[in-house]
């Protein structure tokens, strides 16, 4: 088969011709790349109270935490990641995030020292939501409707759900800190478990099967800077968007709230 | 407690030091010049990495590479044809086997004309029956491969390429 070996061998181009074109393409190729370049972030799985979480560590802070179902979800998971960031495996600098959260599920208030990187947040509606809620401390609770009013829509509670499901940064930017206005619990993208479980560890007296807030919280009033008993017949007609709840007086207090005077709680 | 194990796909540095060499050779001989391989090459690495997040992680590399390379390599000559169909009248185009036919026919035993003509003569086969048949002999992939890449069955590729083979006898 003189002409298939003719085909398969002949050829103008060498080895060393292309050698020469693969140096001198290599820097075009950087050059061209680096425009387009997706960032580089450290990614790992480590295991917490919560449970395994796939955890993504960029130059700005934590870009996504990731509550992990089986192993696909692991794989759906990194692929939607990487259409964002070049993901490079980093396991000492995820281990000290997964050490953060342990610490701070075991009572540590100021575990959380990094910062929340929301660039993968998908809508600027999102967004916004999720930096308002940055401004819930620890030991208070807001609702949706609360949020969703900070946020610029008073009635945009069901929105703020969406946004709080896709949350790229739970934990970090609190939406376990998010219920419902009537003060029951709402849902949580990670299970109702842990979101009881990080409730608990902020100082709400929760049991397990607690569907609600309990008596123990108080509401605070941000218009008014009063706080009262969640059994005051003024909580009734009070505008629910300006409503915190505390886990006990103490919180309230602490954040600068008065008692009320008709209750007198704490 | 054991947690799921992450994997991540190759870096894409590594594929680019594995695959650039035969990805060139290949630009090389298919488009047969210079410029425009260092062209097709950069292009094909930039393509790659923009859609390198979306190729599936149990999907080959390799054959993916080259249905890029492959794509970008026949736009290119159809902007070509398109150019020069504008430059040269119809009337006076035959087809470039033809031409090789006439003028190189007597040069058989001298290497360097019988590539320039097989050249010639490869460029003037059907697009498919061309990209099988450069694809078999000048990537020396498998059929299984050059299926995937020309997105066709098996016995089709293999159809394309011994098509083009047996042209390729009859014109030389």
């Amino acid at each position: 088969m003189k002409l298939e070996k003719l085909i398969g061998g002949s050829s103008e181009f060498n080895e060393q011709t292309i050698e020469e074109m693969l140096r001198r393409s290599r820097p075009r190729i950087d050059h061209a790349l680096k425009a387009m370049r997706r960032p580089e972030v450290a990614v790992g799985v480590v295991n917490s109270p919560l449970g395994a979480l796939l955890v993504a560590l960029g130059g700005r802070g934590i870009l996504l935490i990731h509550y992990l179902g089986g192993a696909d979800d692991l794989e759906s998971a990194i692929a939607k990641l990487r259409l964002a960031v070049d993901p490079v495996e980093d396991r000492s600098k995820i281990k000290a995030v997964g050490a953060e959260i342990g610490r701070y599920l075991a009572g540590d208030a100021d575990a959380l020292r990094r910062d929340a990187d929301l660039t993968l947040a998908p809508s600027p509606f999102q967004k916004k939501v999720l930096y308002k809620l940055q401004q819930v401390p620890r030991g208070a609770v807001v609702s949706y409707q609360a949020l969703g009013a900070a946020a610029g829509a008073p009635k945009g509670a069901r929105a703020v759900g969406n946004a709080l499901h896709n949350n790229p940064v739970p934990i970090y930017v609190p939406c376990h800190r998010v219920i419902a206005s009537d003060g029951g619990l709402g849902g949580y993208g990670g299970g109702i478990a842990r979101k009881l479980k990080l409730l608990r560890s902020e100082g709400f007296a929760l049991s397990k099967a607690d569907e609600r807030l309990p008596d123990s919280v108080v509401w605070g009033h941000t218009g008014t800077k009063v706080f009262c008993r969640s059994t005051c017949h003024t909580t009734a007609r009070v505008d629910r968007t300006k409503i915190v709840f505390f886990a006990d007086p103490e919180e309230a207090k602490q954040a600068g709230l008065r008692p009320c005077k008709i209750c007198r709680p704490g | 407690m054991a947690h799921p194990k992450l994997q991540l796909p190759l870096p894409f540095e590594q594929i680019l030091c594995r695959h650039e060499r035969e990805i060139m050779r290949y630009l090389l001989r298919a488009s047969g010049d210079r410029d425009d391989a260092a062209d097709l090459f950069q292009e094909t690495w930039l393509r790659a990495y923009r859609a390198y997040p979306r190729l599936e992680p149990d999907r080959e590399v390799r054959p993916w590479l080259y249905a890029i390379a492959v794509n970008l390599c026949r736009n290119r000559a159809r902007d070509g044809a398109r150019r020069r169909r504008v430059i040269v009248a119809d009337d006076q185009q035959d087809s470039a086997a033809e031409r090789a036919g006439k003028t190189h026919r007597s040069h058989h035993e001298n290497d360097g004309y019988a590539t320039v003509r097989l050249g010639e003569l490869i460029s003037a086969l059907p697009e498919r029956q061309r990209e099988a048949l450069q694809l078999r002999y000048f990537a020396g992939l498998d059929y299984p491969e050059i299926a995937k890449i020309m997105k066709c069955s098996q016995p089709a590729a293999r159809a394309n390429v011994s098509q083009a083979l047996r042209k390729l006898k009859s014109l030389w």
